[in-house]
């Protein structure tokens, strides 16, 4: 337990020179000398952000703040450097909350960062004042329709060793069903294409009658959105809907929990109005087809996605699938459903790892991977694909290889189905 | 039994004009006493708009005022003190003076509404300057300038450009005798600071609180309103003193939520200045042997359960003389009080 000190006691050391904290009043001038509120008033008045103004103090926010467990950082202490004069324009503040949406959930007030994050972002963006590596990720996503910045030409590449038959639309030229957006990660990422090759053979397996986009698909951009980049999700946007108006089929499924908020609240604004489910929702209801031959005799907990619980309000269709796999223990963590930690990839978290480091004691992925492994898990089950990567490093990071495997509810629905030949297991 | 049907109303306040107006309408006949040549109390000397709906004072209680004066069962004597009583329940023999003139009224019960008066910044402590410092002032001086649409700096008579409140001056503070929060100083601060804000857009207005305490419909009715529509700043921390700094006020106190010393320039200070038992309500306590209970205002007996019936039989208090009120309490008090006399002289009328 850390206690708080007050900062003439904090002893620092800089590039190997210790300094006695008494320098630190030097630095800083203890006494608050002016309140300027010419940095309030202008971030109040974007379109969007004039909540942040509501904020009367009473630190609900930062008692649920992943960042703040982390970091001295919350929406609360955002409003009071603002009220300040600090300006949040210039200040690594402004990236690093992962619009995970737990202030949101207990703010009195609805001082809604969901909708003020985005529009100040996309202010400093608009002036060159964002991340370098914030910026290579928006590059990306503009030159090669992933933020990856695999070529757009590879994007269909992982069906041919798939092992099934995945249909691209352009190919096919007949209607589907379902139109399965793939999104980026599980199109490049190895570990997101394992998933995607589970997915696909389960998809087969059910004899479900479906459909990629394959390289007319590029990312969704919802993450782009909300780290301020909204001509360039605007884009994205416009050039996946007139891909899909190329097609026929009966509804959307997503791998992705934020290209799922994106078809549900953001692309109907240019015009495309889809069915859309996340995997877990379709294959929930599918179960009663599904046939399972293999257990899984392993103690499971499950990460709920905040963009899939949440932003979007699904926390049962997972648990569902899960509790019908054989053998599978599900034990919850404490943080669970709406109270889940974030992983630290939403809100362009996912493209800012390094420059977040330097004001963060771990990453929010390293937080998740010790709860669960606290609560005794075999394995951490996730649905979002930013989430197998970001909790395969922490589990190496916190020193847990060996004690805990990160898996996508899709493998493990392909191996008690019988569809894979083994579970990947940590040890 | 003449005098069984008349009850004296001491104080014409928003407390004591309700009493009167009840006590006519259940079939009694009143005799309200007023110190001052004016009916209206408090709200109506010192306050131009009314706290939360911001109404103008005088506008929102004529219909109060109308109601007594157009009265036949109401007389209504302005000007006029109450210097001497004795009897009891039933047949209560007061002493009024009227201008030098002393007449002896008969009533069978009494209704004391005489209030409260501000808390003088002034008095035992010197801490925020308000008799050394013109630019320092309370939220009385505030309402008399917004009364002639104004706000200004006193010492230039120019418009300020930050203006800071500081709360509970006089209230909650054990070494000044005051222990408690008297209870409408945070809304009517959170109601100036929207007037300040609409007649000068451009200023910047802090509140420097302990607490904010809103209670009821004032927390989204004025408190809301000021900080979000009108943009007010409030500050948790309360300012522990004032220097003066060239044409400025500085003042020092600690950021709470900061959790830092603050040194700010003001142009305007504005003590919300709190309630104690005007000089009438401790003159009746003494007349009409009413005791004073531990925070000096009038006793009542029932305690949460009875907010109007003093120990001594056939004498109620309504309003503020009972304590820190606001408005609505007081003219609900002034009802009940005035309910509860009329019953008390029915009950009494039925045993001759």
């Amino acid at each position: 337990m850390q206690k708080a000190k007050p900062i003439e006691l904090d002893v620092a050391v800089v590039d190997g020179v210790e300094l006695k904290g008494s320098w630190n009043r030097m630095f800083e001038p203890r006494a608050i000398s002016e309140y300027d509120l010419s940095i309030l008033d202008e971030i109040t008045a974007i379109p969007g952000a004039e909540s942040l103004g509501y904020c009367y103090q009473c630190g609900k926010c930062t008692g649920v703040c992943p960042v703040d467990t982390v970091g001295d950082y919350s929406p609360r202490k955002i409003f009071r450097r603002t009220q300040l004069g600090i300006s949040l324009m210039d200040s690594p503040d402004l990236w690093l909350c992962t619009t995970c949406r737990n202030c949101l959930r207990v703010c009195p007030k609805e001082v809604n960062m969901i909708d003020i994050m985005p529009a100040v972002r996309e202010r400093a963006v608009l002036e060159g004042n964002a991340p370098e590596e914030l910026l290579q990720a928006f590059e990306n996503t503009a030159r090669y329709g992933n933020p990856i910045g695999e070529p757009g030409r590879k994007r269909a590449e992982w069906t041919k060793s798939a092992g099934v038959s995945v249909p691209i639309m352009s190919q096919k030229k007949s209607p589907v069903d379902v139109l399965w957006f793939v999104e980026c990660y599980p199109s490049y990422h190895p570990r997101g294409k394992q998933a995607s090759t589970a997915l696909a053979r389960v998809f087969d397996s059910l004899h479900v009658d479906f459909g990629i986009l394959g390289n007319e698909e590029k990312c969704s951009g919802d993450s782009q959105r909300m780290a301020g980049e909204h001509g360039l999700f605007e884009m994205l946007a416009e050039h996946n809907i007139k891909m899909l108006s190329k097609y026929s089929f009966n509804q959307i499924v997503v791998t992705d929990p934020h290209a799922y908020n994106a078809f549900l609240h953001e692309y109907p604004k240019y015009g495309g109005e889809y069915v859309v489910q996340h995997y877990t929702q379709y294959l929930s209801q599918r179960l009663p087809d599904m046939s399972f031959t293999h257990d899984i005799p392993y103690r499971v907990t499950f990460h709920d996605p905040c963009y899939l619980g949440r932003h979007n309000g699904e926390y049962d269709a997972p648990r569902q699938l899960l509790k019908a796999l054989p053998g599978v223990d599900l034990v919850e963590m404490g943080h669970c459903r709406e109270t889940s930690y974030c992983c630290g990839g939403g809100g362009g978290g996912m493209w800012l790892d390094s420059f977040t480091r330097d004001y963060a004691s771990e990453r929010l992925s390293e937080r998740r991977v010790k709860e669960a492994v606290e609560y005794g898990a075999d394995i951490l089950a996730v649905s979002c694909p930013y989430e197998v990567p970001r909790f395969e490093d922490a589990v190496k990071s916190t020193g847990n290889a060996g004690k805990l495997a990160v898996m996508d509810i899709t493998e493990l629905l392909a191996y008690a189905m019988g569809l894979v030949d083994s579970l990947v297991m940590a040890n | 039994m003449a005098n069984a049907d008349t009850i004296l109303i001491v104080g014409a306040g928003p407390a004591g004009l309700e009493a009167a107006r009840t006590v006519a309408e259940l079939g009694k006949k009143a005799i309200l006493v007023e110190a001052k040549a004016d009916l209206g109390g408090t709200p109506y000397a010192s306050y131009a708009t009314l706290t939360p709906d911001l109404k103008e004072t005088e506008a929102s209680m004529k219909h109060m005022l109308d109601a007594v004066q157009q009265n036949p069962a109401v007389d209504v004597r302005v000007n006029t003190r109450i210097v001497k009583s004795e009897g009891a329940l039933g047949a209560f023999r007061v002493s009024l003076s009227q201008e030098s003139k002393e007449t002896v009224e008969e009533v069978g019960a009494i209704v004391v509404a005489t209030g409260f008066q501000h808390f003088d910044p002034g008095r035992e402590t010197q801490m925020y300057g308000y008799y050394e410092y013109d630019d320092v002032i309370t939220l009385v001086d505030a309402e008399k300038m917004f009364k002639e649409g104004k706000v200004v700096r006193p010492s230039t008579q120019e418009p300020p450009e930050k203006v800071a409140f500081i709360q509970c001056v006089g209230s909650r503070d054990r070494q000044i005798g005051n222990k408690y929060c008297s209870k409408v100083c945070c809304g009517i601060a959170s109601k100036q600071s929207i007037e300040i804000k609409r007649m000068l857009p451009n200023s910047k207005v802090f509140i420097f609180y302990i607490d904010m305490r809103m209670y009821g419909f004032w927390e989204d009715q004025i408190y809301w309103k000021a900080q979000e529509e009108y943009k007010v700043n409030y500050i948790r921390g309360i300012v522990t003193e004032i220097i003066k700094k060239g044409d400025k006020l500085l003042v020092k106190g600690e950021d709470t939520t900061m959790g830092r010393p603050m040194e700010v320039l003001m142009d305007l200070v504005i003590l919300s200045v709190g309630m104690e038992p005007s000089k009438g309500t401790i003159e009746m306590s003494r007349i009409f042997q009413i005791p004073r209970e531990e925070h000096g205002f009038l006793q009542v007996v029932g305690g949460p359960l009875d907010t109007v019936s003093t120990p001594v039989a056939g004498i109620f208090v309504a309003g503020a003389a009972a304590g820190p009120k606001d408005i609505e309490d007081s003219v609900s008090m002034g009802a009940a009080a005035a309910a509860k006399a009329v019953g008390v002289l029915n009950r009494s009328a039925l045993h001759v």
